[in-house]
């Protein structure tokens, strides 16, 4: 049975149509990259599925909650306990700059899950350890590079013990060289079977690690598939058009 | 001579001090309800806090002093309100409004995606407000802030035009009673000193936030 369900979703920004009637579903323990232009609706659509951004139309159900139905949202307070099973990882991180690595990480289990706070350093260790940055708790942020940065946001999400995991393009404010510690932490998310949609321009990642692939255009899901059938024999046009571009 | 000046001149500052620490007490957290009233979604009371803010930032504060002195007894007929007591209330009021709009500035400074980062974590928006943004802005509106405190220690000055007994007007009465300008110039280190220990404790504060940027 599929975790999230997201149906006819409709979305403008003033008179522009970003998204035109998009249909998702997504699979306990799937990975599903999407990709597509800039422009295509892939970040929107991510952020409309935790009423970051509201539809116009269209109903997503997480996990047999209602999160929206035919355009209308539930209220901020009724979705809270369903907004934090979804973790969501963004773009430029958005850490508390303030607050050192490690209470990053505790903050949301011991505000909203109401976790003893000796209870959340052991796990907010035990996930920092995992992505690799165990001698950085006491670092702020600024002290980090985008990389270490970008990891932290990934523990501090998991930190919610989420159910389905939301990356908007992970790894595009980052150096090049920078990307690979990043996409190395979701391949390990991955392989733990953690259910995972990621807006991502890392083709080479989408191929690897995502169980399907979905590219949008234009403000609808053109095609969708396997990776290696989308990725490597792409039957639409303008699937081709993009790839050929992007892998150029 | 020069001691008994001092000792003069310092009594009519304590009245400055008194005017300067009951303005901060209560312009700060006044000026944090304002700010909010401006934020505020519901466009008529937003327009109106913006309205009331526009009014005080325009006119001069001696004009509000004096209306707030006399202003009651002209039109209601009420005579009861002290001289300090006047001077307090257009203080605080004129510094309120001030400071809203400083704070107004720290809080929309506060980059969407922090918002937005304690949302998708599942914190309310009180939480998100308490726990993240306020330190954000706080550190951001140091500098302005102790900007505006170091105007008031020398706006208490205005109390004078009321007839409050204060370091100038103290500093003035001198000049009427024995022919002597230099307490007035003298007056002038009261305030030199008071700002100089404000700006070391302004620094100070400003040093600890330096442990993070952003």
């Amino acid at each position: 049975m599929a975790i999230l369900c997201a149906k006819n979703i409709k979305k403008s920004f003033g008179k522009t149509e970003v998204l035109k009637g998009v249909d998702l579903e997504i699979e306990k323990g799937e990975v599903v990259a999407i990709i597509g232009p800039s422009g295509s609706g892939k970040s929107t659509l991510l952020r409309c599925l935790n009423k970051l951004e509201k539809v116009q139309d269209g109903t997503i159900v997480f996990d047999g909650e209602i999160i929206a139905q035919n355009g209308k949202y539930k209220s901020d307070k009724e979705l809270r306990p369903v907004i934090k099973r979804l973790g969501m990882v963004f773009q430029n991180f958005n850490l508390f700059p303030q607050k050192t690595v490690l209470q990053n990480v505790i903050e949301a289990p011991v505000l909203v899950n109401k976790m003893p706070k000796d209870e959340a350093i052991k796990e907010a260790e035990k996930l920092l350890l995992e992505v690799g940055l165990s001698d950085k708790t006491n670092s702020y942020p600024c002290e980090l590079s985008g990389g270490q940065q970008q990891r932290v946001a990934i523990a501090r999400a998991l930190a919610m013990k989420p159910d389905l995991m939301l990356f908007d393009e992970p790894t595009s404010a980052l150096d090049p060289e920078l990307t690979g510690e990043v996409l190395n932490v979701m391949k390990s998310l991955a392989k733990k079977q953690m259910t995972m949609i990621i807006v991502t321009h890392e083709i080479g990642f989408a191929k690897e690690a995502a169980s399907r692939v979905v590219f949008m255009d234009g403000g609808h899901i053109v095609e969708e598939g396997r990776p290696y059938d989308v990725l490597e024999n792409p039957k639409n046009e303008r699937t081709k058009q993009f790839l050929q571009r992007v892998l150029r | 001579m020069f001691l008994t000046v001092t000792k003069t001149l310092l009594e009519g500052f304590s009245t400055n001090i008194f005017i300067f620490c009951i303005t901060l007490i209560l312009a700060i957290p006044l000026g944090l309800v304002i700010a909010m009233g401006s934020m505020c979604k519901f466009k008529p009371l937003s327009f109106l806090t913006r309205v009331f803010v526009w009014i005080i930032r325009g006119t001069p504060l001696m004009l509000q002093l004096i209306l707030v002195m006399y202003g009651p007894g002209l039109i209601w007929g009420y005579n009861g309100l002290s001289r300090i007591d006047a001077t307090l209330i257009a203080f605080v009021i004129n510094y309120a409004a001030y400071f809203s709009e400083i704070y107004r500035g720290g809080i929309e400074s506060i980059p969407k995606g922090q918002y937005e980062a304690g949302y998708v974590l599942g914190l309310s928006k009180v939480q998100v407000f308490f726990k993240v943004v306020i330190m954000q802005v706080v550190k951001r509106i140091v500098a302005p802030m102790s900007n505006e405190i170091i105007t008031l220690v020398k706006d208490t000055s205005l109390a004078n035009t009321i007839a409050v007994i204060e370091i100038t007007r103290t500093a003035q009465n001198y000049i009427a009673e024995r022919a002597l300008i230099w307490p007035l110039f003298y007056s002038g280190a009261f305030y030199l000193l008071f700002c100089g220990i404000l700006t070391i404790l302004f620094n100070y504060i400003e040093k600890k936030f330096d442990y993070y940027r952003g």
